[in-house]
């Protein structure tokens, strides 16, 4: 884009009238406005801007925002936003627009496309931005990745998901719309996970389940009514974990079924403990949220400029593959 | 020139309103930046509503016009990923595939005299199906995460340094402009002329205002109705590329839940839903009134389940006033 051969810092500092269609009928009245934008772009103890676009509502990034939260609440000079990208790219793509405008000085993004969000990227890096992804990383790079080792997590779950089934049957997976790189890891996880530990189980079923627990609810009784034989399921997230319980339940298959979630969001550990969800990859999510505000108390006191990272950092969030077993270790004030 | 005369005075007024308070309460609105976000966040969606309003001018209304959005999308994506053609055709591959769209809508109407409603329902859900089933990022493993990175169709999303070109840098300030605006002004001009300076135009407005007569007439109703749901999906169909060159990709749900925004602004802007009624200067101020509003609100960091609510808010207080505005001239 040739947006970058300029600096866009000095162009921005004042506002001219003639900038402005609107503006030319009552150019007086404006002019309190133009010192205000002209103090915008260096001001001292003003008040610093970090936001966080999520991908849609849901437990994982109310848990991260609250992490984030408890840190960045203590430090009176930060300032911090939650905005919802409601699924869509367009929205987010907005958002990291008015934010770049507003000179929000750290922003965490849970991208809902990894490519579509790239440009947005670059154009926070180029204003001296940083953004740390969540979980979902983006093609373009940035400040910091934060996830709940996605690869690993996901190869851990074919481990322990093939001994419960006893190393043989067939297994469906509950997947995310494509173009997230989270989903790439996941699937390539789970896929390697059972070639190298389990190679008889057979994955006969890879469907687009939208993260949502209605929408797997769905899918997979389709799955089922073309393979009645699927004994296993991985889904992506805990919520399509879960919806593929609600249809075992409902056909009385449960005690057949092996059923893998991903997360380990409160209502998946509360269906592990009742014996339906067999089990998932648990993550504290409000400490990912935690850690990701104490790298962003970093990059935003500036010192560090966004432009400056050549290689972007990465933190897998430790993780323990949660069932019956070993449920209990997980205190209440860990549930998320 | 009839259509490009003011619809109402009453939304340039608004607009102005509007814009003022958040000049002066909403920190960072008036700002070059600002300015660049509302028109390239908001010159696709303007594009859309002219092609709304159009069908609302037939007594007509297309639903399917998301869907369309993300069918030219992929249909572009493909075309440039898959199939690596050269970014101009594969941009007018697209746009063919978005008129045939909306053509195929025009014709579920006049042969098959379904409500323009229940028919365009029903391909936004069919249209939105041939998106996922066609999409190269679901059939091509590598895909997904790869970039558009032919040259036409990245110039759709770049910027025009408005300035720089004239030689101005050094005197004034002004806004990037996005390549989308210019699509639109060009796109607006066009529709401008076809409405107010050709037979078309008038077939249109008469349909609009009574079908009866129009067919009395001898008016090709069914001809004219067919051209305007085609022109209503070429609209989308310029959208949805117009997305691609800014997203670098075409998602599967792109576009999901814009006919509600593209209709509110094509009412916003004065377009009768009553048909008959309507131009192009109006849907266009709908839509950059919409997104003065929700990028305001944003920056005054209201929370967007409001934003939401007020979006549905406008649309039932635009037709609300339409509607007083007829009492009172049938009073």
């Amino acid at each position: 884009m040739s947006d970058t051969n300029i600096t866009k810092s000095s162009r921005r500092a004042l506002l001219k009238s003639t900038a402005l269609g609107v503006g030319a009928i009552t150019t007086g009245a404006f002019s309190a406005t133009f010192s205000k934008t002209a103090r915008a772009a260096s001001a001292d103890g003003e008040k610093m801007g970090v936001a966080f676009i999520q991908y849609v509502a849901h437990t994982v990034p109310a848990a991260w925002s609250k992490g984030i939260e408890e840190v960045l609440g203590s430090q009176p000079n930060i300032e911090y936003q939650l905005l919802d990208g409601q699924a869509k790219a367009e929205v987010q793509v907005s958002l990291m627009d008015t934010l770049i405008n507003k000179g929000t000085r750290v922003i965490f993004l849970q991208p809902v496309d990894s490519v579509a969000l790239a440009p947005s990227i670059a154009r926070a890096k180029r204003e001296g931005i940083a953004v740390i992804t969540l979980n979902i990383d983006a093609t373009e790079p940035h400040a910091a990745h934060i996830e709940m080792s996605h690869y690993y997590g996901a190869k851990d779950i074919a481990k322990v998901m093939g001994e419960k089934m006893g190393g043989k049957g067939k297994v469906a997976i509950l997947n995310a719309p494509p173009g997230i790189i989270i989903r790439d890891q996941r699937e390539q996880g789970f896929i390697d996970g059972l070639k190298e530990y389990h190679p008889d189980i057979e994955i006969v079923a890879n469907q687009v389940a939208d993260w949502s627990r209605k929408k797997a609810q769905d899918v997979f009784t389709t799955i089922m009514a073309s393979n009645p034989d699927v004994t296993g399921v991985y889904g992506i997230n805990d919520s399509m974990a879960l919806g593929a319980v609600d249809v075992a339940k409902q056909k009385g298959t449960l005690d057949k079924m092996t059923i893998f979630g991903n997360d380990g969001e409160k209502d998946a550990l509360a269906s592990i403990e009742a014996g339906e969800l067999t089990g998932t990859q648990y993550t504290d999510v409000y400490q990912q949220g935690r850690y990701a505000a104490s790298v962003a108390t970093v990059l935003v006191t500036g010192a560090v400029s966004a432009r400056d990272f050549e290689k972007q950092g990465h933190l897998l969030m430790p993780y323990i593959i949660v069932t019956a077993d070993n449920v209990s270790s997980i205190t209440p004030e860990q549930r998320w | 020139m009839a259509f490009f005369k003011i619809p109402n005075l009453v939304i340039i007024l608004l607009t102005t309103v509007i814009f003022t308070i958040f000049a002066f309460t909403a920190d960072r609105f008036l700002t070059l930046a600002n300015i660049e976000n509302i028109l390239t966040g908001y010159s696709f969606l303007a594009i859309i509503a002219i092609g709304q309003s159009l069908t609302i001018m037939a007594r007509g209304i297309d639903l399917s016009v998301g869907s369309t959005v993300a069918l030219a999308a992929m249909v572009l994506f493909d075309a440039t990923m898959i199939f690596e053609l050269p970014g101009v055709f594969a941009i007018l591959i697209a746009l063919v595939a978005a008129t045939a769209a909306g053509a195929l809508n025009g014709l579920l109407i006049v042969y098959l005299r379904l409500q323009p409603f229940v028919a365009t329902l029903a391909t936004l859900a069919a249209y939105r199906g041939i998106v996922y089933a066609i999409s190269g990022r679901q059939l091509y493993p590598e895909l997904p995460t790869k970039a558009v990175t032919d040259p036409w169709i990245r110039w759709l999303g770049d910027f025009f340094d408005v300035e720089r070109a004239l030689g101005l840098g050094d005197f004034i300030s002004l806004p990037w402009i996005p390549i989308s605006f210019f699509i639109l002004l060009i796109y607006a001009i066009a529709i401008g002329l076809l409405l107010g300076r050709t037979r078309w135009g008038l077939n249109l407005r008469t349909y609009g205002g009574s079908p009866e007569a129009a067919h009395l007439a001898g008016l090709k109703v069914n001809r004219l109705v067919i051209s305007v749901y085609a022109l209503c999906g070429f609209s989308a169909g310029l959208a949805g590329i117009i997305l691609v060159g800014r997203f670098t990709t075409a998602t599967e749900a792109l576009g999901s839940g814009m006919e509600l925004t593209a209709i509110t602004a094509a009412v916003i802007g004065g377009t009768r839903l009553q048909g008959g009624i309507g131009g192009v200067t109006g849907p266009v101020l709908g839509a950059f009134l919409l997104g003065i509003i929700l990028i305001g609100l944003t920056l005054l960091e209201i929370s967007q389940f409001y934003q939401q609510i007020l979006t549905g808010g406008i649309l039932i207080a635009a037709i609300g006033y339409d509607r007083l505005i007829e009492k009172r001239k049938a009073v």
